[in-house]
C-alpha cells in the first residue's frame, strides 16, 4: 500500500479495503467539515464498492455527496473548480493493475491534495476523531449526469476545432476498457473523427496493463496498420496518461507525449512545469518553442502545485500526462489528445514528420532491489559518490552529465530503489547502469 | 456503570446514529456476515428512516467487501425480505430497520436462507467472525443488483391464502395507519386489493415518524379518532418495519395488540385449519381459553420472534405469534407480518358477519401491565430468586426468567440481554389484582 498526500493505492484487498476507504473518507469529510462534494469512479470491480462505503461515511460526517458514476478522473476535476465543490474523490487505480485501486482526493480547485492538506486528513484519519451528526443532519447523496457539452465546449476552445473537424481524422482509441470508454461516441462526434476503438467495456477486465506506453500498445498497432489511420492511443484506467501511436503504427514511448503536447502548445504559454526523470526532449522542445521548464519533484501533485507557485500556464510528466491551468487543475489525457489532433491538423503533417526533427533519446527505468534498512545508507554513500558533480537534490539524486541524465530515488512503497537513465547512446546508458549498480551493491 | 446505547448482540447490531452507529462499524459487520454465510446473494432492504441510505451503502460495501452480491431491495418490510428471500432461493438478506425504536436508532437484523432469522448458535458465530474480523475479502467484488417490485412474492402468497371472494362481497371500511413506515408504499393497494375500501393515514414518507411507531394504543389515536370520523369498519397500525399489527374496533376503541393476535388467532382456526398454536411466555392466557375452545394444542416458547417460529417448526405449528401484535401463519412464512394479520382480521369479519366489537366481546377479558425497571444483570438476578421463593406455590417456568402462573393472575420477569432493566408483565381477569401483584412486584424490583 502506498500513502501518498493526495490519497492511498494498493492491492486490494490485502492492502486497501472498504474499511480504510471509509475511515479515510470520513476523516476526509471531517476535514472540509461541511458542503458538497463530488465524487466518480473508474471500471474496476472494487471501484463501486469503495464508492459505497465512502458515500455511507460522507453521509455521517454530514458532507453531501454529488455521484458522477463512471468518469474519468480529469473530467470531475475539470468540474470541481467550475461547480465550486468543497473538494473530490475519485476511485481510480489509473495506471495500476486491476486489481489495484486509489483512492484520489481532490481539493475545491480539483488538483490533487497538496502534502499539508494531506497530512492533516491522514491526521484524522490516525486519530480516528471523525465528525458525527445525527440523523437530521446526515449528507445527502444524489446520483449527477456529468455535463458532457461543458466540457468539450471548453475543451475544444483551446484548440482550432474548425481545423480538427476539417482534417477528418481517423483515429484508433484504446481506452483500456477503462472509464473514458462511455464518453468515446461523443469525444468523436464532438471533433468530427472517425473513431475505431478496440477495448472499450467497462465491464470487462483490462486487456492489458492499464500504462499507456510502447510495450502495450501491440493491439493499437496492428490496427492502425490494418485501418490506414492517421494515430492511435492508448489511456490509463482513468483517462490521465496517454500515449500514442503514429501513423505507420509504431508505438511511441509514453515520454513523447508532454513533449509533443509543449510543440502543440508553442506560442500559447511561456512556462511550464516537469519532473526530475521526465525526458530531456521536453528540454528540447522548450528551448525550441522559447518555453521555459522547471524540474519538481514526481507525482501529480507536486506538478499542480508547482505550477500554482511558479505561475507556470502548463505541467505534465514522462508518463504520458499534461495538465493546463487554464483549463483543469489535473492531468488529462483527452487534452493531450485534442492537443496533438491540433499540431496534426495546424501542420498539416503525418505524425512520424512532425516527430523526425527530435532529437534520439533511449530512457531505461529500472528497479533494484535493497533491503530497506540499507536503503537510506545506500542513498547516503551515493551521495557523497556523487557530491562533485554537482547533483540535483529535488527528488532523490539527479546527476546531468554531459551525453546523458541519470536520477536514482528509494521507492516508497517497496523495497527498491528506481534508477532512471536516459541518453542519446544506449551504451552509455548500460554503462551508467553498471556503475551504480555496482556502487548500490557494495 | 456506564451503558453503550450501542448493542452488538445475537440480534444483530443496533445503535443511534450520529453517536455509535459508524459506517465503519456497520461495514465491519456486513463484511462479517457476507463472509459467514454460504452462498454469496444478499437482500438488502431498508424502513423508511432517513438514516437508512447511510446504513444502506456500508451494508452494501461489506458485502461486496467479502464477495457478495447484493440486491438493493429498497424500501420493504421485513416480512415482505423474509419472503422474497425464501421464495427467490437468496442465500441471506439483511433487514435494516429499528423497527418500533424512535427515529434516531437504526440497526441490522440478520436473515438466513428460507427467510429465517440467524438462530442464537449461529448469531454466535457470526459474532466471532466479526469480532475476530474473520473476512473472506476479495479482490473482484460483484455488482449491485436492482429488484423491481420486491412485495409481490408476499402479496401473491396471501392473496392465494385468503378467501377474496367473501372479503370482496363484504367490502369492509378500513383505516391503515403505516406510520410512514416500510409498509408505506405497499399497504393501500394490498388491502385494496383484498376488497377493501381504503383510507390510509400517515402513508407519506417523511423525515421524523410522524408518531412513536411502537403501536400501542396510546401512539394510535389519530388512528382511533379517523375509524370514527370516517365511519370504518375496522383500523389497523403498524410499525416501521411492519411486523407487528395493532387494530381498532368500528367504535374507535384500540384492541390492543394481545387482543389483534386473539382474534387472528381465532380466525386462522376457524377458517384455516385446526392446528396446534405457539405463542411466547409473555403472551395473554386468552390465548389458551382459544386454544381450549378451538380443541387445538398450544405450547409457550421463550420471547424473541426465532423462538417462537423454531418451536413451531418443531411443533408443526400453522399459527403462532407473540402478544406485542406479532401474527404468524407460517402458509405465508413462518415470520411476523402484519398483512398477514390484516388479512386474516378482514376474512373473519367477512365470513362472521359481525363486528369487531362484537368478536371482541366473545373473548373473555384481561388485564395485563407491562413496564420496565431499571436493574444491573447481578441485582436482576437476586430479585428474581427472592419473587420466585415469596411466590411458591404458582406453576413456575424459567425457561425465559421467572414466570409464575395461579388461578387468577401470572406474571413474568425477565431481564434484558442488551439494556439494565427488568421487564415486568402481570396479567389477571381482574384489574385490581393485576396492578396489585404489578405494584408489589415491581416495588421487591426498586428495593
Amino acid at each position: 500500500m502506498r500513502i501518498s498526500v493526495s490519497g492511498i493505492r494498493g492491492e486490494v484487498p490485502h492492502a486497501l479495503n472498504v474499511e480504510i476507504v471509509s475511515k479515510l473518507s470520513s476523516a476526509f469529510a471531517s476535514y472540509l467539515e461541511e458542503g458538497r462534494i463530488a465524487l466518480c469512479r473508474d471500471s474496476r470491480p472494487s471501484s463501486h464498492m469503495f464508492k459505497m462505503a465512502s458515500l455511507s461515511s460522507l453521509m455521517a460526517v454530514g458532507v453531501g455527496g454529488d455521484d458522477f458514476g463512471l468518469l474519468p478522473t480529469p473530467f470531475l476535476q475539470f468540474l470541481i473548480a467550475r461547480k465550486k465543490y468543497k473538494g473530490g474523490i475519485s476511485f481510480s487505480g489509473g495506471h495500476s493493475p486491476y486489481t489495484w485501486n486509489a483512492v484520489l482526493l481532490l481539493d475545491a480547485d480539483g488538483a490533487y491534495l497538496e502534502a499539508s492538506e494531506g497530512s492533516e486528513v491522514f491526521n484524522i484519519f490516525e486519530s480516528a476523531d471523525f465528525k458525527k451528526v445525527t440523523w437530521k443532519r446526515l449528507g445527502k447523496v444524489l446520483k449527477k449526469e456529468f455535463p458532457l457539452e461543458l466540457y468539450f465546449h471548453e475543451l475544444s476552445r483551446l484548440v482550432n476545432l474548425k481545423r480538427i473537424k476539417d482534417s477528418h481524422f481517423k483515429i484508433v482509441a484504446d481506452p483500456c476498457n477503462g472509464a473514458f470508454s462511455k464518453y468515446l461516441k461523443y469525444f468523436g462526434d464532438y471533433f468530427n473523427l472517425t473513431l475505431i476503438s478496440i477495448n472499450d467495456d467497462p465491464s470487462k477486465p483490462f486487456p492489458h496493463l492499464p500504462e499507456p506506453n510502447r510495450k502495450n500498445a501491440s493491439q493499437v498497432e496492428a490496427v492502425v496498420r490494418a485501418t490506414d489511420s492517421d494515430l492511435g492511443f492508448l489511456l490509463n484506467s482513468d483517462g490521465s496518461r496517454i500515449s500514442f501511436v503514429d501513423e505507420k503504427g509504431n508505438g511511441l514511448s509514453e515520454e513523447m507525449t508532454l513533449p509533443l503536447c509543449l510543440l502543440s502548445l508553442n506560442n500559447k504559454i511561456k512556462k511550464a512545469v516537469t519532473t526530475v526523470v521526465s525526458s530531456s526532449l521536453s528540454n528540447w522542445v522548450a528551448d525550441k518553442t522559447g518555453i521555459s521548464l522547471v524540474r519538481t519533484r514526481v507525482g501529480q501533485s507536486s506538478v499542480v502545485h508547482m505550477m500554482e507557485a511558479e505561475n507556470a500556464e502548463a505541467g505534465g510528466e514522462g508518463s504520458g500526462s499534461i495538465a493546463l491551468k487554464s483549463f483543469s487543475q489535473g492531468y488529462d489525457a483527452l487534452l493531450s489528445l485534442v492537443l496533438i489532433l491540433d499540431l496534426l491538423a495546424g501542420e498539416d503533417k503525418k505524425l512520424t514528420d512532425i516527430i523526425q526533427p527530435f532529437p534520439i533519446r533511449h530512457m531505461r527505468k529500472i528497479k533494484v532491489e535493497v533491503p530497506p534498512e540499507k536503503t537510506y545508507r545506500i542513498m547516503d554513500r551515493l551521495e557523497e559518490i556523487y557530491a562533485n558533480e554537482k547533483p540535483d537534490f529535488i527528488d532523490g539524486i539527479r546527476i546531468d552529465r554531459d551525453k546523458a541524465w541519470f536520477n536514482i530515488r528509494p521507492s516508497l512503497t517497496e523495497f527498491i530503489i528506481r534508477l532512471t537513465i536516459e541518453s542519446e547512446q544506449q551504451e552509455i546508458i548500460r554503462a551508467i547502469e553498471e556503475e551504480i549498480r555496482e556502487r548500490i551493491l557494495v | 456503570m456506564r451503558i453503550s446505547d450501542l448493542k452488538i448482540s445475537i440480534s444483530g447490531i443496533r445503535g443511534i446514529v450520529g453517536k455509535s452507529l459508524t459506517p465503519q462499524l456497520l461495514i465491519k459487520f456486513s463484511e462479517a456476515f457476507s463472509s459467514y454465510i454460504s452462498g454469496d446473494r444478499i437482500a438488502i432492504a431498508t424502513d423508511t428512516r432517513p438514516s437508512g441510505e447511510m446504513v444502506k451503502h456500508a451494508v452494501i460495501a461489506g458485502i461486496q467487501s467479502c464477495g457478495g452480491s447484493p440486491l438493493d431491495l429498497g424500501i420493504l418490510p421485513i416480512p415482505s425480505l423474509q419472503i422474497f428471500t425464501s421464495e427467490k432461493k437468496i442465500d441471506g438478506a439483511i433487514s435494516i430497520t429499528a423497527s418500533h425504536n424512535p427515529v434516531q436508532w437504526n440497526a441490522l437484523k440478520l436473515i438466513k436462507k428460507g427467510g429465517f432469522f440467524l438462530f442464537p448458535f449461529e448469531a454466535e458465530e457470526l459474532l466471532d467472525f466479526y469480532y475476530q474480523g474473520k473476512f473472506r475479502r476479495t479482490g473482484f467484488p460483484k455488482e449491485v443488483k436492482r429488484v423491481d417490485d420486491p412485495f409481490a412474492p408476499h402479496k401473491g402468497k396471501i392473496l392465494n391464502f385468503i378467501d377474496l371472494d367473501r372479503i370482496k362481497k363484504r367490502r369492509p371500511k378500513v383505516v391503515i395507519d403505516p406510520c410512514g413506515g416500510a409498509a408505506a408504499p405497499y399497504v393501500k393497494a394490498f388491502l385494496e386489493e383484498l376488497g377493501a375500501e381504503v383510507k390510509c393515514i400517515n402513508c407519506k414518507i417523511a423525515g421524523d415518524f410522524p408518531r412513536n411507531p411502537e403501536p400501542i394504543p396510546e401512539n394510535i389515536q389519530d388512528l382511533c379518532r379517523t375509524v370514527i370520523s370516517s365511519g370504518a369498519d375496522i383500523g389497523f397500525a403498524q410499525d416501521a418495519d411492519a411486523d407487528r399489527l395493532a387494530a381498532v374496533d368500528e367504535k374507535g376503541f384500540p384492541l390492543g395488540e394481545e387482543y389483534t393476535l386473539a382474534l387472528a388467532a381465532c380466525s386462522f382456526l376457524r377458517y384455516k385449519q385446526k392446528s396446534p398454536i405457539v405463542v411466547n411466555l409473555s403472551t395473554s392466557r386468552v390465548m389458551e381459553d382459544i386454544a381450549e375452545k378451538e380443541g387445538v394444542a398450544l405450547f409457550r416458547s421463550k420471547v424473541g420472534e426465532i423462538n417462537v417460529t423454531r418451536l413451531m417448526i418443531d411443533k408443526k405449528a400453522k399459527f403462532g405469534g407473540e402478544g406485542n401484535g406479532g401474527i404468524i401463519a407460517s402458509d405465508i412464512h413462518t415470520c411476523r407480518d402484519s398483512f398477514t394479520g390484516m388479512a386474516l382480521l378482514l376474512e373473519f369479519l367477512a365470513r362472521s358477519r359481525k363486528s369487531v366489537s362484537e368478536l371482541r366481546a366473545e373473548l373473555p377479558s384481561y388485564y395485563m401491565v407491562k413496564s420496565k425497571k431499571r436493574a444491573s444483570y447481578r441485582e436482576g438476578k437476586r430479585i428474581l430468586n427472592q419473587i420466585r421463593q415469596e411466590f411458591h406455590g404458582g406453576k413456575l417456568n424459567t425457561q425465559d426468567g421467572l414466570r409464575i402462573e395461579f388461578p387468577d393472575f401470572w406474571f413474568h420477569l425477565r431481564l434484558s440481554n442488551t439494556e439494565p432493566i427488568v421487564r415486568i408483565q402481570v396479567e389477571s381477569s381482574l384489574k385490581q389484582t393485576a396492578v396489585e401483584i404489578f405494584d408489589h412486584v415491581s416495588n421487591l424490583i426498586s428495593e
